[in-house]
């Protein structure tokens, strides 16, 4: 068995090399359902780069293909994992919203010879899981720490925790925890809400009756956040001067809209703003727009599509468009460029993305569009959440 | 089929052979499909592994639903207690013997079939499928708690099964796990045909047909049913095992509504009411799903959706149900 | 004491929003016995109307809503001619898969028409902020929606018990067979019924948006919590329907101040409480 096995990969080596000329990226993301908007923002991030930088690493050219996980799914996810190294014979594999789709990845990396990018999953342990796994997006701890800082910095003494009751909404809450108390401040009750909660009223009062200051809440993007958010002022906290502090998943720009001015002067802490102001940021933003279609729906998960294929380019370049994981891996630890979201880092031992944090407000600009405004920016931030683990 | 059963049964002793013999054919046609599947599609074993694992759910559904006209949408509380009976037993017991973590899987669906039982026949018709909702979100929800035990929405990961028998590894073409998986689905399959075609599966449809007849009878409907749901509940924890083992991860979209849904669709799909229906429900869907999805990952749930109406327009009974109907007709045409 | 006047209004607001658009699913199932899984779906379209009714025509409020339903029945009619149709009187399995399909194409084709996004409908002026009652404050909206819950179901009340019309259609729904023979079109009565079903639909969609806003996944997401709320009223009453939607708002919403993190648990531990004690929901009739 072993046998078959060793030559059968040796024969997709070989098969790598002889046909070097298309090197095949395996995307695997919601392109469909409940988060389509969040796969076709992966979409988006992939096309700017494409189109800026080219479908060829030096003669040899890129070619992505697609596949649909709509909701979690790890069964689902590594079938078509599987399917995409061996009968598409992918070099790299890619995408990721979900943490379970990219856990049920990581043990097929070394067999198959692939390295893995991850362009969202946030929790922090998916790098542990396989020496072939690099992230360009974020974890919730890296997310959330700093909003401690600046909560503390307003003068907050005691807060109240408000997530939802699954993976990253537990990250979210541990991590603001952490540093919230390290800074000398006391969250006077942390509650977990379940996914499928709609209304929030009873929240909201319960958040009044408790007596904080602020509430730091994490709920993940979409129909839940508009709800959160317009029960927040429609039961008053508002006006009571009660405030609130979110990691930037709540205000991401593709919700911006419907928010409106209900959003306007919530904080957060986050990698990417739309709003970001660099040049290299404009381009994306340019490029990005046109292949979204609409530029209302560009969002935080382009940016990790972006820099994902950034870091995947610089792979093929590395190796020479030949497939050989390890040297892929090895070539972008350390690895350090300006991103759209301005200067970040792949960190060599952990294989994460070492980036800024930046504090943003929610804004109006002239036209009456809405967007995250970038005022404190906390530099070179890691990933607290693995020292945590340990 | 199904009204074909019926007729040999009526028919008696020289009925019988023939349908052994059918039962034989049956079983030779599930053979030579995974050894088909096996050369044509050696690439795509995952995923045919993927499709055998929810066949054994549609089938475990089948017998509740198809046999004993219990309407639920919570199935998959059976098939997720399968599977992360099994996982977990890997992951924090060091039970990593497939055949052992099978084992455990079969003993948790089944006690999660007794449990849902117990509930879902406290009602009939709406209510009863509410209960079943009910289930399922409670067995998600504790999952979703006991995240230490289960790892929550992250998933349970690093379950790690021994080679089969010691031989054969769990490898990245999933060979190992495609033949587990074709094996158990032939084991599950005769004997679910033999349970099906006793005195106790006759009892099972006539309570599906008329549940006071059968009550004036003197037989148990309640208890018929409990035993029928045990049975169930095994059939979908072999299902799950195989997830946890062929995936090595557990989410918690196994105890899902979601999950518990496209089961129907897919038995009804096929056919209610007969085993072959039930696999060849789950076999066109997911093959549809995965084609479609493959080649438009944007828009295919609209072709899906389509499919559904399709069927329903032109073939109500199910793909199995109105082709064997079909056939049924001109065979005695030809008489 | 506050915590329960607070808590009473909190379950009465939720309570007649979940009412309000789940009633057209308990007129389908109920007196049409359509288990029709595509009610979602018909309230999504009269959101996304009145979204880009008020939004991009620039229409008021009041219009936006007359829109939206007359513009959602306008879209189901070929529907019910060309698909429900053949389904009535279906065993309900089948009427499942073809309303699972039906659901499934049309969030396909919303997402594909207006993006993936969440969309919202703009207040107007009185409606938006919150009214102080003294120990809290509460959406003027959520008191708009408890007004709009009570008004249907006053109207639907009386259009069933007191009118010809609902004569007919309980006649149509007992025994279809004699009623035609006693001279009722019973194919009418079956197609007006079935657009009352809807613009109550899509009428709960525009009104509900606040706290269900409307994106394409909003057809699949809130089908549960709508099959609950009809089967626990039982089908087609509706006392029961708003008894359950009162209920089960306030068992949500008291879960939910007491006990967040397990109200889930609450919620349908509750809901199995219910069925056993009434197996035929609220105000169900023995068949």
């Amino acid at each position: 068995m072993r046998r078959i096995i060793m030559a059968a990969l040796a024969a997709v080596s070989l098969g790598g090399m002889a046909h070097a000329d298309t090197i095949k990226v395996g995307v695997i993301g919601p392109f469909s359902g409940p988060f389509a908007l969040q796969g076709k923002n992966f979409k988006a991030g992939i096309d700017a780069y494409m189109a800026m930088h080219g479908d060829t690493v030096g003669d040899d050219k890129v070619e992505i293909i697609y596949r649909d996980v709509p909701a979690p799914d790890p069964a689902q996810s590594k079938a078509l994992a599987q399917e995409l190294i061996i009968k598409e014979g992918v070099q790299y594999l890619t995408g990721f919203y979900f943490t379970p789709d990219a856990m049920a990845v990581t043990p097929l990396l070394t067999q198959g010879n692939v390295p893995m990018v991850i362009m969202n999953a946030a929790t922090s342990a998916i790098v542990t899981k396989s020496p072939f796994v690099v992230r360009t997006s974020f974890t919730l701890w890296q997310t959330s720490t700093p909003i401690a800082q600046v909560a503390r910095d307003k003068g907050v003494d005691k807060v109240m925790s408000v997530v939802s009751d699954y993976g990253p909404g537990v990250d979210a809450e541990n991590a603001f925890k952490a540093a919230f108390t390290a800074a000398g401040g006391t969250v006077v009750e942390a509650i977990r809400m379940p996914l499928s909660t709609n209304d929030f009223s009873p929240i909201m009062q319960r958040i009044r009756d408790s007596g904080a200051q602020a509430v730091f809440a994490f709920l993940p993007s979409g129909p839940t956040t508009l709800g959160f958010v317009k029960a927040y002022n429609q039961n008053g906290l508002k006006e009571a001067g009660i405030q609130f502090f979110a990691p930037g998943d709540l205000t991401q720009e593709s919700d911006l809209p419907a928010l409106g001015d209900t959003a306007l002067g919530i904080l957060t802490t986050f990698h990417y703003s739309v709003a970001h102001d660099s040049p290299e940021n404009k381009a994306f933003v340019e490029a990005a727009s046109r292949a979204i279609g609409n530029p209302a729906e560009l969002s935080f998960p382009a940016v990790g599509a972006f820099d994902g294929m950034h870091v995947i380019y610089k792979m093929i370049e590395a190796t020479d468009g030949e497939q050989d994981a390890q040297k892929a891996v090895d070539a972008v630890k350390g690895l350090a460029w300006e991103s759209p979201r301005g200067p970040v880092e792949i960190d060599p031992e952990s294989r994460h993305i070492t980036e800024n944090i930046y504090l943003r407000e929610v804004a109006k600009s002239d036209d009456g569009t809405y967007y995250n405004k970038e005022i404190q920016t906390f530099e070179k931030q890691g990933d607290p959440g693995l020292a945590a683990a340990n | 089929m199904a009204a074909l059963m019926n007729e040999n049964a009526i028919a008696g002793k020289p009925a019988r052979v023939r349908l052994a013999g059918s039962d034989l054919l049956g079983v030779a046609i599930v053979i030579a499909a995974a050894i088909a599947g096996y050369f044509l599609f050696p690439n795509n074993l995952a995923l045919l592994t993927r499709i055998i694992s929810i066949a054994l759910l549609v089938l475990s559904l089948d017998l509740v639903t198809g046999y004993c006209g219990v309407a639920t949408l919570g199935h998959a509380a059976l098939y997720g207690a399968g599977a992360y009976a099994a996982g977990m037993a890997a992951v924090h017991f060091g039970i990593t013997d497939p055949l052992a973590m099978m084992a455990v899987g079969i003993l948790a669906g089944t006690a999660a079939g007794l449990l849902s039982g117990v509930i879902v026949l406290r009602a009939h018709g709406l209510p009863q499928l509410v209960l079943s909702i009910a289930i399922v979100h409670l067995f998600h929800e504790a999952a979703n708690k006991a995240s230490s035990w289960t790892g929550g929405s992250d998933g349970l990961a690093s379950i790690a099964p021994d080679p089969l028998l010691g031989l054969f590894e769990f490898d990245l073409w999933s060979r190992t796990a495609y033949v587990f998986g074709v094996v158990l689905l032939l084991v599950v399959l005769i004997v679910l045909r033999l349970v099906v075609r006793s005195p106790f599966g006759m009892l099972c449809r006539g309570i599906k047909e008329d549940p006071i007849r059968i009550r004036a009878m003197g037989a148990s409907v309640h208890g018929t049913i409990m035993r029928m749901y045990a049975i169930s509940g095994a059939v979908a924890g072999v299902g799950g095992a195989l997830n946890a083992i062929s995936t090595q991860v557990v989410g918690l979209d196994s105890l899902s509504f979601t999950l518990s849904a496209e089961a129907l669709v897919m038995l009804v799909l096929g056919g209610t009411g007969s085993l072959y229906g039930a696999l060849i429900g789950t076999v066109s869907f997911l093959w549809f799903e995965d084609i479609v999805s493959a080649a438009n990952p944007f828009h295919w749930l609209t072709i899906v959706g389509a499919l559904l109406i399709l069927v329903v327009l032109f073939a109500p009974r199910g793909l199995y149900g109105t082709a064997s109907a079909f056939l049924e007709r001109r065979q005695e045409a030809r008489r | 004491m506050q915590t329960v006047l607070s808590i009473a209004v909190d379950a009465l607001a939720y309570g007649m929003v979940l009412f309000v658009i789940s009633i057209g699913l308990s007129v389908t199932m109920g007196l049409m016995r359509v288990v029709n899984l595509a009610h979602g779906a018909f309230a999504m379209i009269g959101g996304y109307i009145a979204s880009y009714a008020a939004r991009d025509l620039g229409v008021g409020y009041g219009v936006a809503v007359l829109i939206a339903v007359f513009g959602t029945i306008l879209i189901a009619i070929p529907i019910e001619r060309l698909l429900y149709r053949r389904i009535y009187g279906a065993p309900e399995l089948t009427q499942v898969l073809m309303t699972i399909g039906i659901t499934f194409c049309i969030i396909g084709i919303a997402n594909f028409v207006f993006g993936p996004t969440l969309k919202t409908i703009p207040l107007p002026p009185e409606l938006q902020g919150s009214i102080n009652l003294g120990f809290r404050a509460v959406a003027t909206h959520r008191l708009f929606a408890i007004l709009c819950g009570l008004v249907v179901a006053g109207a639907l009340w009386y259009l069933i018990e007191k009118t010809a019309f609902g004569v007919k259609l309980r006649a149509s729904v007992d025994n279809a067979a004699m009623a035609a023979a006693l001279g009722v079109r019973t194919q009418i009565v079956y197609a007006v019924s079935f657009a009352i079903a809807i613009g109550l639909a899509a009428f709960g969609g525009v009104v509900g948006a606040e706290l269900l806003p409307v994106e394409p996944y909003y057809a699949l997401r809130y089908m549960v919590t709508f099959l609950v709320v009809v089967s626990i009223g039982g089908a087609g009453s509706i006392p029961g329907a708003l008894l359950a939607c009162l209920l089960l708002g306030g068992i949500d919403t008291t879960g939910r101040y007491l006990m967040p993190e397990f109200g889930e648990f609450f919620f349908y531990l509750a809901v199995i409480a219910i069925v056993c004690v009434f197996p035929r929901g609220l105000a169900g009739r023995a068949k």
